[in-house]
């Protein structure tokens, strides 16, 4: 039994020989009680896949609605036997239902996942040398509850909002007065408690790391030897710790307000709406730092491993992690710019946000003095590494842009903001995602994903997202609002040219689908170094989930690794 | 020399900075790239903040980064390089990309808050006309503390002649005495002609593109009074009311043009109002916000002004009215179904214009004119 392996954990170190070998549970029990990190990772990976395809195609019903001017595409996914006018409101309903659930979707069940839940439970136990995490029940159970909370995200969007119209519109954010009296059916309440159980989930998956790395750490890895994608994660799930009950907190209040005329944020009755906001971004700011701090663990092993190279900076890379966390949590007002905050009150955001342009220097600049002077192979994984390192230093350049409140004035709310966080996010997070895919996806699966597949992938996803998101900075600069379904005609050829990047990606999807189908089909074999290792990277690739088998063995270590 | 090279390479910034914010100021451009023109001072400085100060640093950055990374393909890829090196620290270089960065950070700040405290702060300069008479003029010197006309710079003095043409007098044309004190003395150097008035405008707002860091460079900028209208925008599901507490708090209402009565009327659809939010030219305007449903926010991208409007609060901004024109903004909070069917349209007139239009509007709500004819005519000429 794996949870009774975990809890004799240290006897097993007494006894640590390998005779114990394979005993890999039967399916059901493998895949739905599930206690093996390495299970629960895959299970992730799935379901953040899955989620990402949903995600996607959110996006892309907004981009065909959006090559025109007119509402001239949504309304075919109305009720044609209602009157064009009925058609028309649904149509315009179902495009914020859309911005609303694609945010949400993306964030919390896709890159979330994928990089927490997926890449974090493979690899953070076995590049710290543990057998598994802590708690492999509650692992389980994080894992369950995000099932849950998807089933009622999935609700939500399938339950009426406003009047007879389906779903929550109002953003992700999900601002008061519009997600309480500005949508008081029912899809706003099963949203609430979807995002309680998807924070629930969250917070006990960070609970689970924090301990497992604080106390599981093989003999010797003192944290500052520790691999930089482990500390990513743990800083990240402080972050989460932190961050979660407040948005918790919150949802809570609206919940109350919407169901038992609570008034934290009604002003008839004494509330206030800001607070709200202020709530909301105390957990929304560091949260994207949630999105993207695994990435950059990711992106050092790569950058490191396809260099053959040490990572340049060790301790500041680290040290810059934690900065950009802390600093994380005391700039949650510059998302609030217009809200009507006092001007001395913008001017010390303003300050602390810009200044975490410098360990995110750090970072970038650490990353390129990693691959100076090294011997570079361009494998797949490091195409999407290069391909980050510039594209988030693109998103990172604007966001130093809208720190400036005198600016943010001007584009608040525009196209240039989407432009910037899809930049980090969609260009930067999915990016790190997919290199983070390529680089363990023999490890994971034990089998080759083909060298042609992944570059192509890599090079027309790259012209893709560019394409989408690049005019975006114009369209904002010209002062399209964001979420609008219809605009002037003046914004048309730049939302032309996005809505052909956005087919340029899904043409890019097409082939990373080919690509994984090529991979399980032909099922080439993974690479086995003289010593046993399945290493296909070489001298570089200097981390424990290396010195494993491909795919490693359902319980590894259980003769701990010892760290010089 | 250096400075004369630097300050070309400033003018081609704005140069460029112009071709970015291209010439039609009032609504989006088809196809363009940069901002929408602007049309106050606040929104000139904004603009020359993004394309002179930030664009420069943001695309250079962005460019290096760009460079290493294709020197590394080129220099440092298996074939050129077989043998990796092994270094993993160098002091100086980490202490420079740490340094270079707050530098450049400290640099953004010289502007950045500036402009954010000129854009929040509402104006409080004083304009006074006095008739010609001798060569000294008493201004009062009566603002809140911290805020009194203590230089040269927070006066500005300007000749109106009998044919109403106004002239900026040069600064070495009148000398100033009581700076600081309860009242100070504009003495002119030359009594000005019989039937001309002198207009003193002091305080310390200040506004409009100045001198790159004070060094060189033309200076645009100018005192800019105190709010002398103030307009209420009202934001709701989904339209904007407004009114206009100062002329008898008239209201009026202002939803989407339907798309053939804009075309009709030479609009742009989406952006053109059933009424458009009236204004004379050149003076400042208060604006105060607040909504009635969910949050709205009332954008003038040609203003630099964005400032929510949120039920139960009420927030405030100005600008400068800018010269005659159609200048459109629209709805930027997500407020529900019709969120980009709420524009917002303002028409800049002459003030004649404007009080013509006000006194119509009064008339509407069954009140009184305000404005006579005198004053109409008097304003007119």
């Amino acid at each position: 039994m794996a949870d009774h392996q975990t809890a004799t954990y240290s006897s097993d170190i007494a006894h640590g020989d390998a005779s114990h070998e394979e005993h890999t549970p039967p399916f059901f029990k493998r895949w739905f009680w599930s206690t093996n990190h390495k299970d629960i990772g895959t299970l992730y990976l799935i379901f953040a896949i899955l989620a990402g395809v949903i995600g996607g195609a959110m996006s892309g019903l907004m981009r065909a609605e959006l090559m025109n001017p007119g509402v001239t595409f949504l309304t075919g996914f109305t009720d044609q036997s209602l009157p064009v006018a009925a058609q028309l409101d649904a149509a315009k309903n179902f495009y914020n239902v859309l911005i609303t659930y694609h945010g949400l979707i993306m964030i919390f069940f896709m890159v979330m996942p994928a990089l927490i839940g997926g890449f974090g439970n493979w690899f953070v136990p076995i590049m710290i040398g543990a057998p598994d995490m802590a708690f492999p029940r509650m692992n389980n159970i994080s894992f369950w509850l995000y099932g849950a909370s998807a089933a009622l995200l999935t609700l939500s969007m399938f339950a009426p909002g406003y009047g007879d119209q389906l779903g929550f519109g109002g953003g992700w954010v999900m601002y008061p007065p519009m997600s309480v009296s500005g949508s008081p059916g029912p899809a706003m309440d099963l949203l609430i408690v979807s995002l309680h159980l998807a924070g629930a989930s969250s917070i006990l998956g960070a609970i689970n790391f924090i301990t497992t790395i604080f106390n599981m750490r093989a003999p010797g890895m003192t944290l500052h030897k520790m691999p930089l994608f482990a500390w990513s994660v743990l800083i990240t799930a402080f972050l989460l710790v932190l961050s979660l009950p407040v948005l918790a907190g919150a949802i809570t209040m609206l919940l109350t307000d919407r169901m038992f005329s609570t008034s934290f944020f009604n002003p008839a009755e004494g509330g206030d709406p800001i607070l709200y906001q202020h709530l909301f971004w105390f957990f929304g700011h560091p949260e994207v730092y949630i999105l993207i701090l695994p990435g950059f663990g990711i992106i050092s092993h790569i950058v490191s491993t396809f260099s053959k190279k040490p990572i340049f900076g060790y301790l500041g890379m680290a040290y810059a992690m934690v900065a950009i966390g802390f600093v994380g949590f005391i700039v949650w007002a510059h998302h609030m710019y217009t809200v009507g905050l006092s001007v001395d009150m913008k001017a010390y955001f303003v300050a602390a946000t810009m200044v975490i342009a410098v360990p995110t220097g750090v970072k970038i600049f650490s990353w390129i003095a990693t691959m100076w002077g090294g011997s570079i192979e361009f494998k797949t994984p490091m195409l999407w590494a290069v391909g980050f390192i510039f594209l988030f230093t693109v998103g990172g350049v604007t966001g130093v842009v809208l720190a400036n409140a005198g600016i943010d004035h001007v584009l608040h709310d525009t196209y240039y903001v989407v432009a910037h966080f899809h930049y980090v996010l969609s260009l930067g997070a999915v990016f790190a995602i997919f290199a983070g895919w390529y680089y363990w996806f023999e490890k994971m699966f034990g089998i080759k994903y083909s060298e042609f597949w992944g570059a192509l992938h890599f090079w027309v996803m790259f012209i893709g997202v560019n394409v989408i998101f690049f005019p975006q900075h114009f369209l904002g600069l010209q002062g399209m609002p964001r979420r609008y379904i219809d605009y002037p005609d003046a914004f048309a050829l730049w939302n032309q040219v996005s809505t052909w990047g956005y087919a340029i990606t899904l043409v890019a999807m097409a082939i990373f689908l080919i690509a994984m189908a090529d991979a399980f089909l032909r099922r080439r074999k993974a690479t086995v170094t003289e010593n046993g290792w399945g290493n296909p990277w070489g001298e570089g690739a200097t981390t424990l989930e290396w010195t494993l088998p491909s795919p490693p063995p359902f319980h590894q270590f259980n003769e701990l690794p010892k760290m010089k | 020399m250096i400075k004369s090279t630097f300050s070309k390479t400033i003018a081609a910034g704005a140069g460029l900075a112009a071709f970015l914010g291209s010439a039609a100021a009032q609504q989006p451009t088809p196809d363009g790239i940069g901002f929408q023109g602007a049309a106050t001072p606040i929104a000139e400085e904004v603009h020359y903040f993004h394309n002179v100060v930030l664009m420069p640093v943001i695309t250079f950055i962005s460019l290096f980064v760009l460079a290493l990374l294709i020197w590394i393909v080129i220099r440092y890829n298996k074939k050129s390089n077989p043998v990796p090196q092994q270094f993993s620290h160098n002091t100086l270089i980490e202490v420079l990309w740490t340094g270079i960065p707050i530098l450049i950070l400290l640099y953004i700040s010289l502007f950045s808050f500036d402009r954010l405290y000129k854009e929040d702060v509402i104006p409080d300069g004083k304009a006074r006309i006095y008739a010609a008479q001798g060569t000294d003029y008493a201004f009062a010197n009566d603002f809140n503390e911290g805020r009194q006309i203590k230089r040269k710079g927070h006066v500005e003095v300007f000749a109106i002649g009998a044919n109403n043409k106004v002239v900026e007098l040069d600064e070495s044309a009148y000398t100033l005495s009581g700076l600081g004190e309860e009242t100070v003395v504009v003495s002119l150097t030359e009594a000005p002609a019989a039937g001309s008035r002198i207009r003193i405008v002091g305080g310390r707002s200040r506004a409009g593109v100045e001198p790159f860091l004070g060094l060189f460079g033309e200076d645009r900028s100018e005192i800019i009074t105190a709010p002398t209208i103030t307009i209420k925008a009202v934001g709701r599901q989904w339209g904007w009311d407004y009114s206009y507490p100062d002329f008898g708090d008239f209201e009026f209402s202002a939803n989407i043009l339907p798309e053939a009565e804009a075309k009709a009327s030479g609009q742009p659809w989406l952006l053109a109002a059933t009424e458009n939010i009236v204004l004379p030219e050149g003076e400042v305007v208060r604006v105060i916000t607040t909504a009635t449903d969910v949050i709205h926010s009332w954008a003038m991208p040609a203003f630099a002004v964005k400032i929510d409007a949120v039920p139960g609060r009420l927030n405030e901004t100005w600008f400068k009215a800018p010269k005659a024109g159609m200048y459109y903004g629209q709805c930027s909070e997500i407020c529900g179904k019709d969120h980009a069917y709420m524009p917002i349209a303002l028409k800049v007139v002459p003030r004649a214009e404007f009080e013509t239009w006000v006194d119509s509007q009064r008339d509407l709500a069954g009140m009184d004119p305000l404005f006579s004819d005198e004053t109409r005519l008097a304003a007119a000429e």
